[in-house]
């Protein structure tokens, strides 16, 4: 498993467990009341578990697993010529798909309660960019996986005359 | 596939069948009127599907597909069974006592039932917290 994937995957399974802590803290709310401010952390709670676990668990496993891209292939070679990381496509697009994808996951669960407890209209404006974010990780991410959704090991690419 | 992943896999296509088809009967309900159970199950619903059935099917199949310990790691290719069945049960009690309780408590709130609902949470935060035990150590690089 790459690194990038590993970063991925790790991050998506502490939003679970945190994501399932919140949830542990609503469901005490209703039969001990905590406080009004607890019921704003839903918010916190579905970000978490949709996109912090699921969405994010999903990204590192597909990167890890769906098949390489074409390039490298040659039509007289079973194997691959370019290997590992570089057959996965852009490295650095991944990352920052990542970052993107956790700096909305944070903006949100952050500064949504938070508006919610104060009334700031600023956390108001960062909790809502964090759409942004989460649409700018979404757009990199399945810019770099389109090609790598293909049929495995039928798309080959000719590098010329082979030898 | 082993036995603990195909227990997962399976059970996340039971809870699959069973919200799709609470939510057949949900929209039918609209308009055939059938009871009013079906307009206190809607946040049971999205936890079957949620939980029960996408949750589940991704914990199934990282514990199947998921690089396995090195020996020198653990003996145990995929870690502790003990620990994996666990998870399981803790998961689903967790989600099934919910899915029971939820109705009841939506139609009158008692504080019996408020400290069932989270005794679940507790139950599938336990799953949670049990599943990033098992799992973390395998989130490795293949060996070569």
């Amino acid at each position: 498993m790459p690194i990038t994937s590993r970063a991925s995957v790790k991050a998506s399974i502490i939003y679970l467990a945190l994501g399932a802590m919140l949830g542990v803290i609503l469901l005490i709310d209703r039969w001990i009341p905590l406080g009004t401010a607890v019921s704003a952390l839903r918010a916190s709670h579905i970000q978490f578990l949709v996109v912090g676990w699921l969405t994010q668990f999903i990204i590192g496993v597909a990167w890890w697993l769906f098949p390489p891209l074409a390039i490298g292939l040659r039509d007289d070679s079973p194997l691959p010529v370019r290997r590992g990381q570089s057959q996965r496509g852009s490295e650095a697009l991944f990352w920052m798909a990542l970052a993107f994808l956790n700096t909305g996951i944070l903006l949100r669960a952050l500064f949504e309660p938070l508006h919610s407890w104060t009334k700031i209209g600023f956390f108001s404006i960062l909790a809502g960019v964090s759409g942004l974010f989460l649409l700018a990780a979404a757009v990199l991410f399945v810019a770099n996986l389109w090609s790598r959704v293909r049929e495995l090991g039928k798309a080959k690419v000719s590098q010329g005359t082979s030898s | 596939m082993p036995p603990i992943a195909r227990t997962f896999v399976k059970a996340a296509f039971v809870y699959f069948f069973v919200a799709f088809l609470l939510g057949a009967l949900m929209m039918l309900d609209r308009w055939l009127d059938f009871s009013r159970w079906l307009r206190v199950v809607y946040m049971s619903q999205l936890h079957l599907l949620m939980v029960g059935w996408i949750t589940q099917l991704g914990i199934g199949v990282a514990y199947w597909v998921f690089p396995r310990f090195l020996k020198e790691q653990d003996p145990r290719p995929r870690g502790s069974d003990t620990l994996a069945w666990f998870v399981l049960i803790s998961l689903n009690a967790g989600l099934l006592l919910r899915f029971v309780i939820e109705p009841f408590y939506l139609m009158g709130a008692k504080p019996w039932l408020a400290a069932l609902m989270a005794l679940s949470g507790v139950l599938q935060a336990l799953a949670a917290v049990g599943f990033g035990w098992i799992i973390w150590g395998r989130i490795r690089a293949m060996e070569r």
